[in-house]
Formats: C-alpha cells, structure tokens, sequence
C-alpha cells in the first residue's frame, strides 16, 4: 500500500514535468497544425544546455529560465526557416513528420558529436526529502511541481486576459479567419512557438532534474508520454493537457510499481494508441472546447 | 548488402513502424533455424528453436513480417489524419522495442540473439560469405519481378487510385480496406524476407538493429528515390546505404570522439531527406505513369452498356430503380435529411433541387453509402441497401459523383477511367502472380472503351495527362466519365454542370440524354434550373431535409411552396 502511495506521488511529480512539455506541445500543434516530432530533440538540446550551464557553476534554478529563452529562441528559428517555408511550399502533413522526424534526429546526433553518447547526469541535486499525505518526495520534485503549477497559471492568464493570448485562440482556431480579421498571424505563430519553445526548454532541464541519468534520447523518448498527455487531453487544449499530464504520469508510475519498471513507458504508448484509435479528440472532446479554450 | 535487402521495401506504405516488421522476419527466421536453446549451451533465452532447413524457415519469415504487417495495418484503418497515423506508426515500433528488450524470455531481451545459421554454414568449405551473397541476389532477382507485377498492373493502379482519395475510390466500388490490408501484407512479407536474409547474413539480431532510426534510413531511401517507383527505391536505397551511411566509415577517425563518424553519418541522412521535400519532393527517379499504345482504338463512342441486372431477385425489374423512405441524417442536433422520401423511375432522369442547405448532397451522401443513415430505408432495384457500404453499393450499379471534383491526382486521365471498371481480372492474385497474359487482353478492352468516352467528352488528346494537370472542368467531366466507366444503373450526380465550360456543359447534356435512351437512370443534384428543366421529366424539391413537392419543372415553377423555399431559404 506504502508503495502504492509513493508511487502516487512520483506521479504527480513526473506529471509535472510532462504538463510543462505537453503544454507547451498542445499550444504549439493546436496553432500550427504540425506535428513537431523535433520538440523532443529541442527538450534534450535543453537538458544538455543545462548540463553545460551548470559546469559554468550555474544553479540548475537558474540554468532553468535561460534554457527556456535559448530553446524557445531556436524554436522559432526552427519555425522560420524550416516549417513556414515547406508550409508555403504546399509540403503535405505526413511530409511535415517526416521532416520533423529528420531535424530532430539532426539535433540528436549534433549533440552527440558534441557530446558523445556517454550518460550524463546534472549530479546529486539537494537531498531533503518532505513528507506529505504518506507520500514521499525530494525538495526537488516538489520544486518542480511548484514551478509546473506557476507555468500553468501565467499561461491561463496569458490566454485568457491579453490580446496575445486572445489572438493566439483565434488563430488557432481559424487562421484566414483571424487574418482577414488583422490579426498578424504570421507574428502571433512566432509568439506560439517561442513560447511553446521556452516551455520545451523548461521541461527539458526539468526532466533532467529530476532523472538520475540521461543521454541524447532523453527527449525523444520522453516525447510519447507527452504526445500522450496532449491527445488524452484533446490536442489544441492546454488544460485537458495538464489533466493528461497528470493522467499519463500517475498511470506509469503505479504501473511501474505494481508491475516491472521496465514497462513504465509502455502504459503511454497503450494510453496513447488507444486513444488515438478510440477518440483521436481527446477525452472531454468537443465539450471542452466549447469553453473557448484553444482550438 | 542492407542495399540488396531493403529496395524491397517498396510493397509497403510510408510506415514508420516498417522496421518491426523486418524484425518480425528476422526473429521468425532466427528462432526457427536455430537449434533448441540448451544445445547452444544455454547462454541465450528464447521459444521455439526448430532447427529448420533455410527455405522453411525463410518461408515463415515472410509470413510473419505479412501478418505483422497486416496487425499493424489494422490499426491505420481508422481514418486518422496522416500525420497521427504515422505517429501510431511510430509508437508501435517503440513499444515492440520496449517489449522485445525488457523480456528476455522471448528473444533473448536486449543482449540479442547471436550465432544464426545460415544455408551455407553447416557446409564444409565454404568459409567466404560469397555463396551466400549469390543466394539473396537470387531471391532479390524473383523479388523484383513479383514487385513489378505488383506495383505495374490494374492491382499496382488500384492501390494507388487509393493512396490517392480514398473515397473517391470507394465511390467507384474498390473496397479501400481490402487493399490496403493488402498492401500492408504484401509489404510485410517483403519486408520479413528481407529480415530473415539479412540475418542470415549478420548471423546475430539484438533490439539495437531496429531502432526506429533505421526507419528513418529507409524512408529517406523512398523519399530520395522517388515515392512509388520501384526504380526510384532501388536508387534511393544505394544512395543512402552505401553513400551516406557506409561512406562516412572513410571518414577518418578522430581519437576523442569515437561516436562522431555515426553521428555525422545521421546528421547527413536528416539533412539529405529535408533537403529532399523541401526541393524535390518527387525523388530523383519519380513515379511514371504508363503509356498506352495506339492498339486498342475507341469503341463503344456513345454506348455504355449499363450493367445487367441480377437475374434473380425479387422485385427486381420494378417501376422504381430507387426508393427512397422516410430518410434521416443528423449532424449533432441539426437535422440535414429530416424525414426524406421519393422515388427515380427506371430510365429516367429525375432532378432534385432546393435551396442552399436542403439536404441534397447528405441525401445523396447517404444514399450511395458514404454516410450512415439515422433513420429510413434506401431500395435500390427493389433490394434494402440501407447503409450497406459504398463500395458494394457501386458494384450493384448505384454510383455517385461528387460536388468537388476528386481525381486521383497520379494517376494519367485515362488510368483514371480504367481504374474504375468493374471485375477487373488484374487487381485479383492470379492477375498479380500470373502478369500480363493473364489480364491483357481485359485491359485492351477496357482502354478502348474508356478512349470511346474521351472521344464523346472531346478530351483525347488528354489521355495522358496526370489528373492533376486538368482544368477544374476537364476534372469535372473526367468525374462523370469515371462514373460511367464503372458500368453504373443509377447515377447520382452531384452539380456536374459546375464549373463546366459552356461547350462541355451543352455536351454533358446531350451525353446524358443519349445515356438515358440506353436505359440509364440518373438523380441529378442541379442548380442550374434551365438544366433540370430540360433534362428531367421528374423533379424533386427539398427544403430543409423535407421533401416539399414533385412534379414537372414547369408546374413547379409556378407552385407557391416552391417559391416560398427558394426566396426564405
């Protein structure tokens, strides 16, 4: 039962890191129209960022903000110079995977040729342990789950009281419809993947936090419970995303516990074909959209 | 020799889980020839353990890699758009690696399985691996002569009339599922061919051999040779493997970074398949249409020999082609077809008109089987076809055209036509096994009559044209010649004369007229009223899902209901 607990609450703290990831997914997807297979490359690329930042004597809380800048930078550069052009270029949706596909592999190897395949690790982050409701967990989880809370409430405010966030709704909700309306699409998409960008990258450094130790498939990996988190939630949605988050993190963990650790990630994958094939629009479906959220 | 191996790839689909498939083929081939696991010393765990002969064994592996492939197939049956089919895709081969690795009673987990025979190992000898490079030559030879029956004749055009619109290919009586199960298995006992040879050869197969990268490889091997076409995917497959992936090995080495050669090697591959979409999509051997020669001159110019009806059916052969009842169609709350009934006499040419948002394109829909009815009876030719599928329906006779017309975009214009006829011998597996004797002299037939329907449209010269480069009329037109190429009985066409020139419009009218003398019957969807009043001898009006009146054009003109739809909507 103990072990049940715990492993409730690695759940919530791997939600966490999968809310901010999927989040920043769902904005992204639900603006565009891509599916972005590069944005778990661009999450290890912030892992490896934060590794580098952190031998600069930088603290990972710090090294955090500054990954989610780089990496929402190269995000939109990733937009700019690579997918708005093929999108001009009439390039078919299934082309656009295979061409996120091929610059995240891309990204991949880079970061292996710069540094190797080995295993890295950003070291023994502090080790005070708090206990609540019977779970277990490390300052640093809680942190995590802390700033993941943050992430979400500056992201509803965003969407729901700027004109930022309102044009960003109505683009994606109907982009020559906002456009004839003067909305500058094209600036409002730049915005969406900076964002979703900087997300990644705080979801990047996150995750490495909080594993003992990674290599270059960090993020390609981890990009399937995310995926996952984003399609239970109904893609274009962040709030069903966090629900999803939470969802998918939970249900590996207690699978992990109850069963062989080595099939964690096999409970997403399960999540994710199953609703793909089942309700490909999520679990709230067209009632949650009618609450004038994205998409 | 993974260039030899994988140009087979070709049979499948772009398949993001297609390296699971050639695992499937080579653990079938490695659990099969190896012998049971305690002989071997008992330092590697897995089933089976047959030591069975080489031809058996490759057998079952390109049985194996068909059923997985059909497995896989199932799961993008459902219509997902194509980039989530990819990612199931994508999953699917992620959780077969996850599984395959953490258990290590199946096939040895994530160690692999090492020390697999191959057909010249147990000979005594033969220490070079030539002789067996000669073998899978062989097999590569018969390999793509079978590809090319398959990807060449009436089969290779029907899959691709579906790669190209579905439902426009269901609507011309192909049964989608059917073939892209098909092709889904054909292109995993490929790919489980190629498996098995390849691990013959290598001798040892670990999880690590079929990372979902190596797909990557073997798309980009498509991409860069040219998507459906088999020359294109042998070229692309020696570009990628032996230029990118084997010349990096001459790279030299560098000390500090042992990985970086590999990484380089990658990095190339991701760039080149970019580079690929971005400035020729196509590949740099494209996919050609064939040609047809002079032999088969136009016949049939003016006839179109409506299919007969089964002989045997009571009630058949009835006043009515077309019954239809109280039919019912909603879309969330709002009722489309709200309770529709008539009926289109044998032979003639009945027209439905309404305002805008009438219902008659979801009659139509769900009449021809594209959409499930809510409610309702459909007779056709007095049998109950209520939401029996659209393919079947378009076997029976009952074929529809569509609003916006859907060409298959590859396909050449009279490919188009040919696709769309009946019982063809091709598209079977004898036709694929046996080649052209076995369905030539259909096939000559057939072009023959489809030039005859050029020839009545006055697009000839046409012929060989990719759909795609027709002007949005001449797609019209060729809509309704697909239509009528399939043999049809009834007819339902949905605002042919949109988007016509004036000159084909005045033809489609008179083709009509003659097609209906030779016992067609046609339900037209129209706006044009001058049209319908001089086409139809029977109109039907609809008004909100409702049928509000029937009659002649010239008595409805003057009936207030009528009057009412068109000026309030």
């Amino acid at each position: 039962m103990h072990l049940l607990v715990d492993a409730v609450g690695f759940g919530i703290a791997a939600g966490a890191v999968i809310a901010i990831g999927a989040v920043g997914f769902s904005l992204q997807f639900g603006m565009s129209n891509v599916l972005n297979i590069t944005y778990g490359a661009l999450m290890t690329l912030a892992a490896y960022l934060g590794l580098f930042l952190l031998g600069r004597g930088l603290s990972a809380w710090a090294a955090m903000p500054l990954c989610a800048a780089l990496v929402g930078l190269a995000s939109v550069g990733f937009r700019r110079l690579v997918v708005a052009p093929l999108r001009r270029r009439g390039t078919g949706a299934l082309g656009m995977v295979i061409v996120t596909v091929s610059a995240g592999i891309i990204v991949e190897y880079a970061i292996v040729a710069v540094a190797g395949t080995a295993a890295q690790s950003y070291g023994r982050q502090s080790g005070a342990t708090l206990h609540l409701l019977g779970m277990t967990l490390t300052a640093g989880q809680v942190a995590i789950i802390l700033i993941a809370a943050g992430l979400m409430l500056g992201l509803h405010l965003l969407l729901t009281r700027t004109t930022l966030g309102r044009a960003m709704r109505a683009t994606a909700a109907n982009p020559t419809l906002a456009r004839s309306c003067g909305i500058a699409t094209e600036r409002v998409g730049d915005a969406a993947w900076l964002l979703s960008g900087g997300l990644c990258g705080a979801a990047g450094v996150a995750l490495a936090l909080t594993t003992v130790s990674f290599d270059f498939t960090l993020g390609s990996v981890f990009l399937i419970p995310m995926i996952a988190a984003a399609v239970l939630g109904g893609i274009g949605q962040p709030y069903g995303a966090m629900l999803g988050a939470l969802v998918v993190g939970i249900a590996s963990e207690v699978a992990g516990a109850l069963w062989d650790p080595a099939y964690k990630d096999v409970v997403a994958f399960l999540i994710l074909i199953v609703m793909l094939l089942v309700r490909p629009r999520g679990l709230f479906g067209a009632a949650w959209s009618a609450r004038r959220l994205l998409a | 020799m993974w260039g030899l191996n994988l140009q087979f790839g070709v049979g499948g689909v772009a398949n993001l889980a297609y390296v699971v498939v050639v695992a499937a083929g080579a653990y079938t081939y490695a659990v099969l020839t190896l012998g049971p696991p305690a002989a071997s010393g008992g330092f590697q765990h897995y089933v089976l353990g047959l030591r069975l002969p080489f031809p058996v064994a490759l057998a079952s592996a390109g049985l194996a890699g068909g059923v997985t492939g059909v497995l896989i197939g199932v799961t993008g049956l459902k219509r997902l758009r194509q980039d989530y089919q990819a990612m199931v895709m994508l999953v699917v081969s992620l959780m077969a690696g996850t599984v395959v690795a953490a258990d290590t009673g199946l096939f040895n987990g994530n160690a692999g399985l090492s020390l697999i025979p191959n057909p010249i190992s147990g000979v005594s000898g033969m220490t070079s691996g030539w002789p067996y490079v000669g073998i899978v030559a062989a097999c590569c030879l018969i390999g793509f002569v079978v590809l090319r029956r398959f990807t060449t004749g009436p089969m290779g055009r029907a899959l691709r009339a579906v790669r190209d619109d579905e439902t426009a290919a269901a609507a011309i009586g192909k049964d989608v599922v059917r073939l892209r199960l098909v092709v889904q298995a054909a292109g995993g006992v490929f790919a489980g061919l190629s498996g098995a040879l390849l691990v013959a050869f290598i001798g040892g197969w670990s999880p690590a051999a079929w990372a979902p990268v190596e797909t990557l490889a073997l798309l980009t091997a498509v991409i860069v040779g040219g998507m459906g076409s088999d020359a294109g995917a042998t070229v692309g497959t020696l570009v990628v493997t032996v230029l990118l992936l084997q010349g990096v090995q001459f790279l030299p080495e560098i000390r500090s970074h042992p990985g970086l050669k590999e990484a380089l090697g990658w990095m190339t591959l991701g760039a080149v398949t970019i580079a690929f979409i971005w400035v020729r999509p196509q590949g740099i051997v494209p996919e050609r249409r064939p040609r047809h020669g002079r032999e088969a001159p136009p016949t049939h110019v003016g006839r179109i020999e409506p299919l007969p009806p089964p002989a045997s059916r009571p009630g058949a052969g009835g006043e009515a082609i077309l019954e239809v009842e109280r039919l019912v169609r909603r879309f969330g709350g709002v009722a489309a077809v709200d309770g529709a009934s008539f009926t289109v006499r044998r032979g003639s040419i009945t027209g439905l008109i309404g305002p805008n948002g009438a219902g008659k394109s979801t009659a139509l829909s769900v009449i021809s089987g594209f959409l499930e009815p809510g409610g309702g009876a459909v007779r056709f030719d007095g049998a109950d076809v209520t939401g029996r599928p659209a393919h079947e329906l378009a076997r029976r006779g009952l074929v529809r055209t569509f609003q916006l017309a859907r060409e298959f975009r590859g396909l050449t214009t009279l490919e188009n036509l040919l696709v769309a006829a009946p019982g063809q011998r091709g598209e079977g597996a004898p036709g694929v096994l046996a080649g052209r004797r076995y369905w030539g002299g259909q096939e000559r037939e057939l072009v023959a009559r489809a030039r005859g329907l050029l020839a009545m449209f006055g697009m000839a010269d046409r012929e060989d044209e990719p759909a795609r480069n027709l002007s949005g009329g001449q797609k019209r037109a060729l809509e309704v010649m697909r239509a009528l190429m399939t043999r049809p009985r009834l007819l339902l066409l949905d605002e042919p004369m949109a988007g016509l020139s004036p000159r084909l419009a005045e033809r489609l009218e008179e083709v009509l007229l003659q097609l209906q003398r030779q016992g067609l019957s046609v339900l037209l969807v129209e706006h044009e009223l001058d049209v319908v009043d001089r086409l139809c001898e029977q109109v039907v009006v609809m008004a909100q899902g409702r049928v509000i009146s029937t009659g002649r054009m010239a008595e409805l003109r003057t009936r207030r209901e009528v009057q009412d739809a068109y000026v309030l909507g």
